[in-house]
């Protein structure tokens, strides 16, 4: 039941024609061709020595090769630390996101419409405030029950699913599975926590995928949040890391861009793997 | 079954993380908290200092709450102000501070300040001291005092067989010198001519300085001008008096007409101190603070020269200084470290790092300033520009008004707009700005 559900409702089309895998292709080439440079020259420039004098054009390859601005990261930036305060923030904020969202996006189906549509339109005017604004209330908050200076404020957000937008991505996927199918369900007496769990989850895992991946990536590169609610630089996460290692003087870029590298390549690695669920959906959901 | 399992565990985990969260306000009763920013070897500084602080005040403890730059700074403080928690001492550029005196937000010292023993007013450049008074009362205390001096490479004065600046050298020795300093890659004179063909040829430039207010301000003071109708109490940019006209006029040449500074495409793609660091840019207008960069690049051989003069000497001051927030919880703890950091004691320590000029008269004219065993071998033409250096208007919108002018100068000095029409729209567009801000 599963499986037919996932290849009606979810994936890409099972057998893609020529012209339009020809278009993936291209905007795959595409892609790489936009993002690969920059990157390269990140890595090409992390591994130049520090101290000398930066080139005057950007090298893709250095002239002389060392990990010295590396060594200087670590130690100058206190990335280990701030890697593993990131690391706990990420780990506990990242499943509790995706679950609320998806909790909060299946009970929007289960609601009346006239209520869903109340929430929809709360979220997406909740979308439209800037994060900004939201600092000084979020701060008085924190510190009346004392969780300022804590790693908490970075983790409270994923209690709302990190964004309005995400339960409603959620709610979208999941109005597309047909009500009948849940209906059945109730029927068999399951508990809609389990209809939740057992029925939907599986149905919409391309988009599990997709909204793990891009939580990560917004819970592991907020800025704004720990430099207002974190003052112990022990607690410090690798984005005010590596701010302090941008304040460094020309000389030292390559010591910055080491310590960027180190900061993106996670992010990579869970782009990679949530890709790898995104493009395969069905075998993932017939095992 | 497994998902309430896997539910109830995170719940926990929360709590239990809650829990330990709820302990902490209790140790950090007796903290007091410090907010700085710089660089990381800036911050590295100001941990020695509290460190040292600690061991010298057995039971005191320090907090750093370091941020990266001026702009992070301003968000945590402001937000900390409105929160209703904020730091118990901060360290902020006098040019910055009006912001948080205007909303009442700086606890005055004088009261402390008489009865202290460590430090007396009279220990301090009075300039800097004058830049943090609001409404009659000292606000905060400064911790350093410099001005705008040039930078040179001695190297390159030697190579082109240019005599090094003089004290008391006049602006059409340095825009001379900065011609003869403008080098195409055959070392042929490149400055003057056709800024636009002679740019592209160029290797070496004669002269780095930043298109902004604080760069332009000490030239017409120097020029018997002033920027401001009212220091006290601006209301609008005099810019369209004569003296100050030409100062601009020859500010904007060294671009327009001798095109001895990089084209902003140059700026951009390599900006002054770097250019000056690798070798290919003879001079550089700037402050105190760009000589810890220079000190670590090997093989620079580099000095500093005070301002050129265009009709007397006048600088300009840059200074930050240590405030303690009307909301802090403990001032008297705050204050106490205050009085250690700009004693003598604190002042040699970051002295001792080369970034700033203190404000402690005695700790600037002592070795841990001038130390001859490091650059510059001049430093202490920081020390006689002082007599003469003047202070910015302390109004609280003005680093809004900065923005503002920086960006219409930038047109002028780049792209050449007409003066008329610059002075023109700095005018319009920073009257209102005056209007809205609070004078001290």
């Amino acid at each position: 039941m599963e499986y037919r559900a996932a290849r009606r409702f979810g994936g890409p089309l099972p057998y893609p024609t020529r012209i339009a895998r020809a278009w993936r292709s291209f905007g795959a080439a595409f892609v790489v061709l936009a993002f690969a440079p920059p990157l390269l020259l990140l890595v090409g420039n992390s591994l130049r020595r520090p101290g000398i004098p930066p080139p005057q054009t950007p090298e893709l390859i250095p002239a002389q090769i060392s990990t010295e601005g590396y060594a200087a990261a670590v130690e100058i930036g206190g990335l280990l630390r701030a890697s593993v305060n990131s690391l706990v923030v990420a780990a506990v904020a990242v499943p509790v996101s995706v679950l609320v969202a998806a909790l909060a996006g299946f009970a929007l189906t289960r609601v009346s419409p006239r209520i869903a549509g109340v929430v929809v339109a709360a979220s997406v005017c909740a979308l439209m405030i800037p994060a900004t604004a939201l600092l000084v209330p979020k701060f008085a908050v924190f510190r009346a029950i004392g969780w300022n200076d804590t790693l908490l404020p970075l983790i409270a957000p994923a209690l709302i699913g990190t964004s309005p937008l995400y339960p409603l991505v959620y709610y979208l996927a999941f109005r597309a599975v047909p009500s009948d199918l849940f209906d059945v369900c109730r029927m068999e007496d399951l508990s809609p926590l389990r209809i939740w769990w057992r029925v939907a989850m599986p149905l919409v895992r391309p988009v599990t995928a997709a909204i793990a991946a891009v939580t990560f990536v917004v819970t592991w590169s907020n800025f704004l949040d720990p430099l207002v609610f974190v003052y112990d630089r022990d607690l410090f996460t690798l984005p005010l890391a590596l701010r302090s290692l941008a304040t460094l003087d020309s000389t030292n870029v390559p010591v910055f861009l080491a310590g960027a590298v180190l900061a993106t390549a996670p992010a990579l690695v869970v782009f990679a793997l949530a890709q790898r669920t995104l493009l395969r959906p069905h075998e993932r959901t017939r095992r | 079954m497994k998902m309430r399992g896997l539910l109830a565990g995170l719940f926990s985990v929360a709590l239990l993380t809650a829990g330990c969260a709820e302990d902490a306000p209790a140790t950090q009763a007796s903290n007091t908290r410090l907010l700085v920013f710089g660089a990381p070897e800036e911050l590295a500084a100001y941990r020695t200092l509290a460190d040292a602080y600690e061991k010298a005040r057995p039971g005191a403890k320090v907090q750093l709450v370091e941020a990266s730059d001026r702009n992070d700074l301003i968000t945590r403080l402001s937000t900390s102000i409105a929160g209703g928690e904020p730091p118990d001492v901060f360290l902020m550029n006098y040019r910055f501070y009006g912001q948080f005196a205007a909303k009442d937000a700086i606890e005055p010292v004088d009261a402390r300040l008489q009865k202290s023993t460590i430090v007396k007013a009279a220990d301090l450049y009075p300039t800097a001291l004058q830049a943090f008074q609001w409404g009659g009362k000292q606000l905060c205390m400064p911790q350093n005092v410099s001005s705008l001096v040039v930078y040179y490479n001695k190297a390159l004065f030697a190579k082109y067989g240019v005599p090094e600046p003089k004290p008391g050298w006049s602006w059409s020795d340095m825009v001379g010198a900065a011609l003869q300093l403008t080098r195409d890659s055959q070392d042929r004179m490149a400055g003057g001519g056709e800024p636009e063909r002679a740019s592209s040829r160029v290797a070496v430039y004669g002269l780095g300085v930043e298109a902004s207010i604080i760069r332009l301000a000490p030239l017409v003071w120097s020029n018997g001008g002033d920027i401001v109708d009212d220091p006290q109490q601006p209301t609008r940019f005099t810019l369209d008096t004569p003296a100050a006209r030409e100062a601009l006029q020859k500010f904007v040449d060294l671009r327009q007409s001798y095109g001895v500074v990089p084209t902003d495409e140059e700026v951009e793609a390599e900006n002054d101190e770097t250019r000056f660091a690798n070798g290919r840019l003879a001079m550089l207008l700037s402050s105190r603070r760009v000589s810890t960069t220079f000190r670590t690049v090997s093989g620079l051989s580099w000095d500093v020269a005070s301002m050129p003069v265009m009709s007397r000497p006048v600088g300009i001051l840059h200074s930050d200084a240590y405030c303690i927030p009307r909301g802090s919880k403990s001032k008297d703890a705050a204050w106490r470290f205050v009085e250690y950091a700009i004693g003598a004691e604190g002042q040699r320590l970051i002295a001792a790092t080369g970034r700033t000029v203190p404000s402690n008269i005695a700790v600037s004219q002592s070795d841990v300033f001038l130390d001859p065993a490091k650059p510059p071998a001049n430093a202490k033409v920081f020390l006689d520009a002082v007599p003469t250096i003047r202070a910015l208007p302390t109004i609280s919108t003005w680093p809004e008004i900065e923005d503002v002018v920086g960006g219409i100068l930038e047109n002028a000095m780049y792209r050449g707009d007409r003066l008329t029409d610059v002075i023109g729209q700095i005018d319009t567009q920073t009257r209102p700005l005056f209007a809205r801000g609070e004078h001290p």
